[in-house]
């Protein structure tokens, strides 16, 4: 594989990041465009990204680790948009410079959290976008999940100094309003909007989607308990659903890690096997009778 | 700002060189030896803003990463001391080749610190000065607290009870030590680390150096004062800040990608390095 630095996007806030590309393309090829979690550099926590992109060269996918405008090595955004349109911008530039590079015109998009907010947005509005995995990026847990983690909270209180500290932080924020925050940043139902939005287009065009959700963020879950009310919803049925109990939200254990790069790589391989046999029309993106969900629903 | 890679074929390095922005030739340059793990991953956009404003006022900077760390190729666990003080070595004749033959400060954070000063002794032509900024002097403590943060942020993340993961940090003295904050450590940088002690780290009489650490630092100190007795050429400032180089280092409510006080000082301290050695 080859790995290559390269700076793109607008001339006056140019964007950063590394292509890698493996030694050989298959017949269909495929490219992954990885994100940063939350503020942090495009390398991902615990260099995940950077693990990601080189498991996925080894299986012939192609990737380009980025740091969106105004993170890690890439340029303040000079646009006044909000951040999400922004995210977006960043990543249709991306696309442009696989496409100029290698000639991929189809893309993965595996995002943590944040991250995949941003992915869900592309995804919508762009049918080359082949496949979306969202790692802890969105969540409406019912109320029994809810409870459980209220419970495992009171639990562990006596005993946990940092989760009464953030508790009280928690409670602070709520009395003196929060500190710092995207001047933009979504209200539940806005956030609850977007996800339905999305998700209805993709299973519209049959866009395979992975809601990956870890156990140290969710606690529990009894089948599709982070999809709330919209479990129940038509575009539910085409998610693939995976809760991970053992899995830490910023993947701190190297077990969390293995788990990830599994599950990651194996859902990338077989959309890369389904988009290979897939008409061209549906690399298109036209518009096309919901597919059903991959394996492991 | 040129992305970019060099070194040896074998161990090629990932590195971003920021030309000054004057558009003039470098009046000076300045190596970034970078710290390691997570304390990497969280100082990477502050690197990114200082480097900027090195340039900005005239001075070349190179930034990078050591091999299996960052976007460099190698894997977590590929990473020994003798090796990565080669890839300072690596950059620093990178950094000559493209700002020319002016002088030439190195500026090391956390184990970077530790890894540039013992890189200095073999570097060719190598600083003028060398800024250690809250240098590891103590491996054994430096690896006790990255075991002990990797502790908390499980304590954190997964609202776990305290007491059975302090006893196993209590029990077991390895107990979080392959990856901790989910960065692989080879047994061998392991065992390299626990053999770290300040006695070790000594100063190239070849450049000057200012030690910038927190006035609490005992270590920092004393190691200052016992260099200083070998006629090396040291400043220690003590220097006190709120910047957390892990998570659980990070105290609510300044939570900064880019800290205001170190980026100051550095940048006061870095423009000028051949005023720093003077």
């Amino acid at each position: 594989m080859t790995e290559t630095p390269v700076r793109f996007g607008p001339e006056d806030a140019r964007l950063m990041g590394v292509l890698t590309v493996p030694d050989a393309l298959p017949a269909a090829p495929l490219a992954c465009l990885l994100i940063n979690q939350g503020a942090g550099h495009r390398t991902g926590p615990a260099r995940i990204n950077v693990k990601l992109a080189r498991r996925l060269a080894r299986q012939g996918i192609a990737s380009l680790r980025l740091d969106l405008a105004g993170l890690g090595d890439s340029d303040a955004p000079r646009g006044n948009g909000g951040h999400v349109e922004q995210g977006v911008a960043d990543l249709l530039a991306a696309m442009q410079l696989v496409e100029t590079m290698t000639g991929i015109r189809r893309f993965l998009h595996i995002g943590l959290c944040m991250g995949g907010v941003y992915g869900a947005a592309l995804a919508q509005q762009d049918p080359r976008v082949a496949g979306l995995l969202l790692f802890d990026s969105f969540a409406f847990p019912r109320r029994r999940a809810a409870l459980a983690l209220a419970l495992r909270r009171i639990v562990a209180l006596p005993f946990n100094a940092s989760l009464r500290e953030k508790i009280a932080n928690a409670l602070r924020g709520r009395i003196h309003g929060r500190g710092a925050q995207l001047a933009d940043a979504p209200t539940p139902e806005d956030h609850a909007q977007r996800f339905r939005a999305a998700m209805s287009a993709l299973a519209a065009r049959g866009t395979p989607v992975l809601m990956l959700s870890s156990g140290s963020l969710h606690v529990a879950d009894r089948g599709h308990d982070q999809l709330g009310e919209m479990a129940g919803e038509p575009f539910a049925q085409h998610i693939e659903y995976r809760f991970e109990p053992a899995i830490e939200h910023t993947l701190v254990t190297l077990a969390s890690q293995r788990v990830f790069l599994d599950l990651a790589c194996d859902w990338a391989r077989r959309v890369q096997q389904r988009t290979a046999v897939a008409p061209a029309g549906a690399a298109a993106g036209r518009a096309a009778r919901p597919a059903p969900a991959l394996a492991g629903c | 700002m040129t992305p970019l890679t060099f070194g040896p074929a074998g161990r090629r390095l990932f590195g971003i060189f920021h030309a000054p922005a004057t558009g003039l030739a470098p009046a000076s340059a300045v190596l970034l030896c970078p710290p390691m793990g997570q304390e990497l991953f969280r100082a990477q956009r502050f690197l990114r803003v200082l480097s900027d404003r090195l340039a900005r006022a005239g001075v070349a900077v190179l930034r990078f990463d050591y091999h299996g760390t960052g976007d460099s190729p190698g894997d977590d666990e590929d990473g020994d001391m003798a090796g990565w003080q080669g890839d300072v070595a690596a950059a620093h004749a990178e950094l000559r080749r493209r700002a020319g033959a002016v002088p030439v400060a190195w500026c090391g954070a956390r184990l970077g610190a530790t890894l540039a000063a013992a890189a200095a002794h073999a570097a060719a032509q190598g600083p003028q000065h060398l800024l250690m900024w809250d240098p590891v002097l103590d491996g054994a403590a430096y690896l006790r607290a990255l075991r002990e943060a990797h502790a908390s942020v499980l304590i954190k993340s997964f609202c776990l009870p305290v007491p059975g993961l302090r006893r196993r940090l209590a029990a077991e003295p390895d107990a979080y030590t392959e990856g901790p904050l989910g960065y692989g450590l080879s047994a061998r940088l392991r065992q390299e680390l626990r053999e770290l002690v300040p006695q070790r780290v000594a100063l190239s009489p070849a450049h000057g150096t200012t030690v910038l650490a927190m006035p609490q630092d005992a270590t920092a100190q004393a190691w200052a004062e016992a260099q200083r007795a070998l006629a090396r050429p040291v400043q220690r400032v003590p220097f006190a800040h709120t910047w957390g180089w892990t998570e659980d280092q990070q105290r609510p409510g300044q939570a900064t990608m880019v800290p205001a006080e170190p980026l100051q000082q550095l940048l006061q301290r870095l423009r000028a390095p051949a005023e720093a050695t003077a």
